[in-house]
Order: structure tokens, then sequence, then C-alpha cells
């Protein structure tokens, strides 16, 4: 798992040119949007494209409850995860 | 028909006379007020803009604003054209930031201007337009308008050719205007004067000059009409 929030991190910060931050100053359960890290709705939009391209994972806003899952890189860890073995499970 | 009115500031970026090293340092001090989140997503051009147009705000109440540009962020288009044509998604912060009116959005983010704010794309007549614009508001009762040129040189995908559209060169001009006020005073008529001085980055190398070398007069030719700009002098 810590390697996994630790990969969501740096593509935090790759994909929205946080180019001051480092891994090590985003706290796993800190919030990710307006209080916190500071992030805004452009933002969601960006990651949510970086973690479709990397990990094959679409977070749909019609259908997932996108706030809980932005909510800390431990929330979408765990979503990612989670969306992961279903994914996998699928397969025939 | 004659217009006047009074250039109360002005600004240019980058400088006339450039310098690396001090211009590099300069840049930084005028984008520290621009908050850190909304520092990563100006573009070279944006910044170009925010140096223009900080020190015309600084320390002046609020004003509306007319920004004025050929082809914007004509740049940024392309290349999400190019990605879609790869068959790839594109950006959505490259798509909010490509859009003609983004660096007008992000300065008033910056400067938390609520006030209107309108954002042209002349063609051939160049500067007039925003002129015309912010002399309206300007009879609308506003005490101040704030006007911001800037453009930077169109990719060599498009073919720019019979149209004088550029001069190679990345710049803005950022004017605070008003009725009356200390500053340069100005008088704007139209003449029927015709030819082809160029749009509005090309137009702007020589409002510049005027400007700075104090000129008596200015008049931009173009393929309908000329625009005259006379200098009445300073106020007080």
């Amino acid at each position: 798992m810590n390697g996994l929030e630790n990969e969501l991190k740096q593509l935090i910060i790759d994909s929205l040119d946080l180019e001051d931050i480092g891994v090590a100053d985003i706290d796993s359960q800190e919030a990710l949007f307006n209080e916190g890290l500071g992030l805004d709705s452009i933002d969601a939009l960006e990651l949510g494209l970086a973690i479709r391209k990397k990990y094959n994972v679409r977070i749909d806003a019609e259908k997932d409850d996108v706030v809980k899952i932005f909510a800390s890189v431990a929330t979408l860890a765990s979503y990612i995860e989670s969306e992961s073995a279903r994914g996998q499970n699928e397969r025939p | 028909m004659q217009q006047d009115f009074v250039i109360q500031q002005w600004a240019l970026w980058p400088p006339l006379q450039p310098d690396e090293g001090r211009d590099l340092a300069r840049q930084q001090a005028l984008l520290a007020g621009v908050p850190k989140m909304l520092q990563r997503r100006l573009s070279p051009l944006a910044r170009t803009v925010f140096c223009a147009a900080n020190p015309c705000i600084e320390g002046q109440a609020a004003m509306p604003a007319v920004f004025s540009s050929s082809h914007g962020e004509l740049a940024k288009s392309l290349l999400m054209l190019q990605t879609l044509a790869a068959g790839e998604e594109i950006s959505p912060t490259a798509f909010s930031l490509s859009v003609h009116n983004a660096i007008a959005g992000l300065c008033s983010m910056a400067w938390q201007n609520k006030l209107q704010c309108t954002v042209l794309a002349p063609c051939e007549e160049g500067m007039a337009a925003a002129f015309i614009e912010a002399l309206g508001l300007l009879q609308e009762g506003a005490s101040q308008v704030l006007l911001v040129f800037y453009d930077e040189p169109l990719g060599n995908f498009y073919p720019a050719a019979p149209f004088h559209l550029s001069n190679g060169e990345t710049r803005a001009l950022a004017l605070v205007i008003g009725k009356s006020g200390q500053g340069q005073a100005l008088a704007l008529s139209i003449l029927p004067l015709t030819g082809n001085d160029g749009e509005q980055a090309i137009q702007l190398s020589a409002f510049i000059q005027f400007l700075a070398d104090t000129q008596s007069q200015l008049t931009l030719k173009t393929p309908r009409h000329s625009w005259h700009f006379e200098n009445h002098g300073t106020t007080s």
C-alpha cells in the first residue's frame, strides 16, 4: 500500500506541476482539495486522466463518489487497488 | 470624431533593452505576488502579461480590464489538436488554459478582481478595438480602465502570409487609462487614409516607441482607414 501511495504522490506532483513539493511533503491522510494540498477542480480532472493512463482505472463522476475517492492519497490508493483487483477478477 | 483620454500609467514586458540576468530577477519579483498554485499554470505568454500588468495595478483600486491579443494561446490549441490527431486524450488543464480569455481569467483570480473583463481578438484593425472598448467603459462611468495588449509569434504550422501578423517577438503592454488625471494626454481619431501597418503585434512596437519617445503623433494604417493617436502632452 505504501508503495502505491508514494507512486500516487509522485504522479500528483508530476501531472499537476507542483514543482516546489516533494513526495515527503504530502501526507497520505491530508485533504487533496481546497484546504490541505489546495488542489482545484481542474486538478481533479487532470489527476483523473493521469490515473486512467497509468492504472487503467476510470473514475466516473456520474457513478462514483468522487468526493470520497479524491479525499486523500490514502482513499485514492485504496480505490485504485480495489478497482484493479476487481478488473483482474472480471477477466475471463 | 475625436476621443480624449489620459494614459496614467504604462508598463511593458520584456524591457526594450533586454538583460538576461537582471530581467530574470525582475520577472521573479514581478510574479512574487501571484499565488504559488496559480504560478504553476502560467505559460511564458501569461508570465509576460503578468509582468507588464502587475506594475500598473499595484496600489490602484480594482478597475475593469480590456485584454487584446491577436492569437492568444494558439500554440496550446495546436498542441491539443496534434494530441487528438495522435489518438491521445488531451489534458484538461491545457484545455482550460487554451481559451482566449484564459490569461485574463488567471489575472482576475490572482488580483481578486471581480469587475468587468473583456478579451478581444482583433484582426486587421489591431489595437484600436481595445481602445474603443476601454473608452466605452470610461464613458459608462469607470474612472480607470486597465488595457493589456499581448501576443507571441504564431507557430510555423499556420500560413501567415500575406497578413502582417507578427514581428517575431513575445511582448505585452499594459496601460491604465482615464478620462482625466495625471499622465500623458492622448487623442484618438479615425482618418480616411488607408494602407497596411500590420496587425496588433506589429502595431504594438510602433505604439511602444510612440510612448517611450513621447512622439507627437502616430498613425496606424489599415486597409480600410487609419487610427491616429495625437500626444497632447503631460497633464498634472
